[in-house]
């Protein structure tokens, strides 16, 4: 918990996005539906219409600020509402003024530009109140208590990172490294843009399993062999993200700004309970480069990754099935 | 030390990191030897052909111009480099996000520069030194080249270059504040610059005092209040890209001209350099008596 040496408003800004447009090279704009955002997942998802032609997003924002904002005894002035985009892949930070939308209201709003040529992945949005209080001017007084993913390729929006699975003969392919896995299934790149699964379509079958649609047995082996394969691939992306870390000058491991910090983020208190995910970091890091305690950690490691990729859900799944169908051949 | 590859592309390309490791060998890391480039060409994937800003040739002239002319002295390499190669590699911030780019730029285009730069000298505890293998392959601001190319993104005000030089002649403060999220904010990186360029701010422990200063306050501080700075229009960088077309190669005395964006607000950054300099009296610096 953070301690301000001024008052705040104890309660966060509820963010909404309220449209989505595309504008696009040839200057005209394209509207995109209420799917390509969610107020559940808090994201939005700009890949949804397929473009890759488009120079700028709109994002239409509207807030509300937590009562007590107006009091007439509030110890701040100059109250103003600022919308944040960060970018931590490409050291991008916009900023956008909201207004009021009446005289005397908790709710502002406005928009948001995305510039496609400076995203590669994911942004975060959060916005900020900020006042003059005791005569300090820019003293943020609340904030959104959980940013919004701007998801500038994918195209559904979901918070979490979704793993990207592609196809190759590791064989044939042209990119020769693979040849070295012929014999694999499949392997982990996890030093794509995001975390990506390749799988081996040399093994014969594998994506007609894959690609089924059918609601039988064969779709739930299918599950069980995308949960595995998450698994493989969320252990991966940790190892990899840990064994980069960045360390402070002070000896402190840094978060990455990438990805891999959000995975890091997601999975450490699955690895370490009960701390914050800081202290959680500074912990794996100290087993990780110290005299002992890595090796205890790979079972909560795994574990975190199981949880990550839903492993759990796909084998009960996947025994239920086979269940019924050995009941319906018994009768 | 290694030359470049015998067989050096023509065009830059992307190199996967995963396909990455055959050729970062520990001979390359000690600086002994060289890879051959034609195993390294089978794995990349090729960048579309028709684009200007892929050819390897003023790039290759450049890391050699710098070697010659800071032969005495390479750390002075990055404050001449880092603005040449922004001008001469052209990118959006989305491609320059691409580690692939800079994986190929390192090991097939040139890793003898990385070993020049970057391999340690022979010392009684270090008798046999090895160049960090993310000097080759890593983090954004860690990699030999990617590392000035966002230097210069991040320092240079709208067309002028004149504070990266600045910047990048100060390791410390390239080193510690190309990673931190304050430097993304443009009126920030201009005020830090000022107060380096007016000798307020000299030594390493005084860049690492301030930087941390300014990030504590940063938390409770909305900058961007403070010190506003204006949006830019993507035009004008499409602009200047697709100028590389036709570009003369960069000027190896003066300094080469960036993209015509507006520089951040004038006023935005004197109100920061005056607030980080008031910061600066009363942060705690390693080595100083505290208050200054």
């Amino acid at each position: 918990m953070k301690i301000y040496p001024y008052k705040r408003l104890s309660r966060s800004i509820a963010l909404r996005v309220t449209s989505v447009s595309l504008r696009l090279s040839d200057g005209t704009r394209d509207r995109l539906e209420t799917s390509a955002y969610s107020t559940q997942q808090q994201a939005v998802a700009l890949g949804i219409a397929g473009r890759t032609d488009w120079v700028s997003a709109t994002i239409g924002l509207s807030v509300t600020l937590p009562p007590g904002v107006n009091a007439p005894d509030a110890p701040w002035s100059e109250l103003c509402v600022l919308a944040v985009l960060t970018d931590g892949e490409t050291n991008v930070r916009t900023s956008v003024n909201l207004t009021l939308d009446t005289e005397g209201g908790h709710d502002w709003s406005g928009a948001l530009e995305v510039l496609r040529d400076d995203h590669r992945g994911r942004a975060s949005l959060a916005v900020y109140a900020v006042g003059t209080v005791d005569g300090v001017r820019g003293r943020s007084i609340t904030e959104t208590d959980r940013s919004w993913i701007i998801d500038t390729v994918s195209d559904e929006p979901v918070r979490d990172l979704q793993l990207e699975v592609r196809q190759a003969s590791f064989k044939r392919s042209s990119r020769e490294w693979l040849h070295a896995y012929a014999d694999a299934p499949w392997i982990v790149d996890t030093s794509a843009r995001v975390p990506t699964v390749l799988v081996n379509t040399d093994i014969e079958g594998v994506m007609g399993l894959l690609d089924s649609n059918s609601s039988g047995v064969e779709s739930k082996v299918r599950d069980l062999l995308v949960a595995q394969m998450a698994t493989d691939a969320w252990t991966a992306v940790f190892h990899g993200a840990i064994g980069d870390l960045e360390v402070e000058s002070g000896g402190g491991p840094v978060f990455p700004t990438d990805w891999q910090g959000e995975v890091l983020r997601e999975m450490l208190p699955d690895v370490i309970p009960g701390v914050h995910v800081e202290e959680a970091l500074r912990q794996v890091h100290r087993r990780r480069t110290g005299e002992s305690g890595w090796v205890e950690l790979q079972t909560r490691i795994h574990y975190a990754a199981v949880r990550r990729a839903d492993a759990g859900k796909a084998l009960a799944y996947a025994i239920r099935s086979l269940e019924q169908k050995n009941r319906e051949s018994e009768t | 030390m290694i030359t470049q590859p015998n067989h050096v592309p023509e065009r830059l390309a992307l190199l996967g990191t995963s396909a990455v490791d055959p050729f970062l060998t520990e001979e390359l890391l000690r600086g002994e030897q060289v890879h051959g480039g034609i195993d390294l060409a089978k794995v990349v994937e090729p960048l579309p052909e028709d684009d200007a800003r892929w050819w390897i040739e003023p790039i290759r002239s450049l890391v050699e111009d710098a070697m010659f002319a800071f032969r005495e002295d390479r750390t002075r390499a990055d404050a001449w480099l880092a603005p040449r190669l922004h001008a001469t590699l052209r990118l959006t911030r989305r491609e320059a996000a691409d580690k692939r780019l800079w994986n190929h730029l390192a090991l097939a285009v040139a890793p003898d520069y990385i070993v020049w730069r970057h391999l340690p000298e022979v010392t009684a505890k270090q008798p046999e030194p090895r160049v960090a293998a993310q000097r080759f392959s890593g983090p954004a601001d860690r990699q030999c080249f990617s590392r000035l190319w966002w230097a210069a993104e991040l320092f240079r005000n709208g067309p002028d270059y004149g504070p990266v030089e600045i910047a990048c002649g100060n390791q410390d403060l390239i080193h510690t504040v190309l990673r931190m999220d304050l430097i993304d904010h443009r009126p920030t990186a201009q005020a830090l610059v000022r107060l380096l360029k007016s000798g307020q701010v000299t030594t390493g422990r005084e860049v690492n005092g301030l930087s941390t200063a300014i990030n504590t306050a940063g938390a409770t501080l909305i900058y961007d209040i403070l010190a506003p700075d204006e949006p830019h229009d993507p035009a004008t960088l499409r602009d200047w890209i697709a100028e590389a077309e036709s570009a003369q190669p960069v000027d190896r005395h003066g300094l080469p001209d960036g993209p015509d964006e507006d520089p951040a607000p004038e006023e935005s950054v004197a109100a920061l350099t005056g607030y980080f300099a008031e910061l600066f009296e009363t942060a705690p610096i390693r080595g100083r008596e505290s208050g200054g």
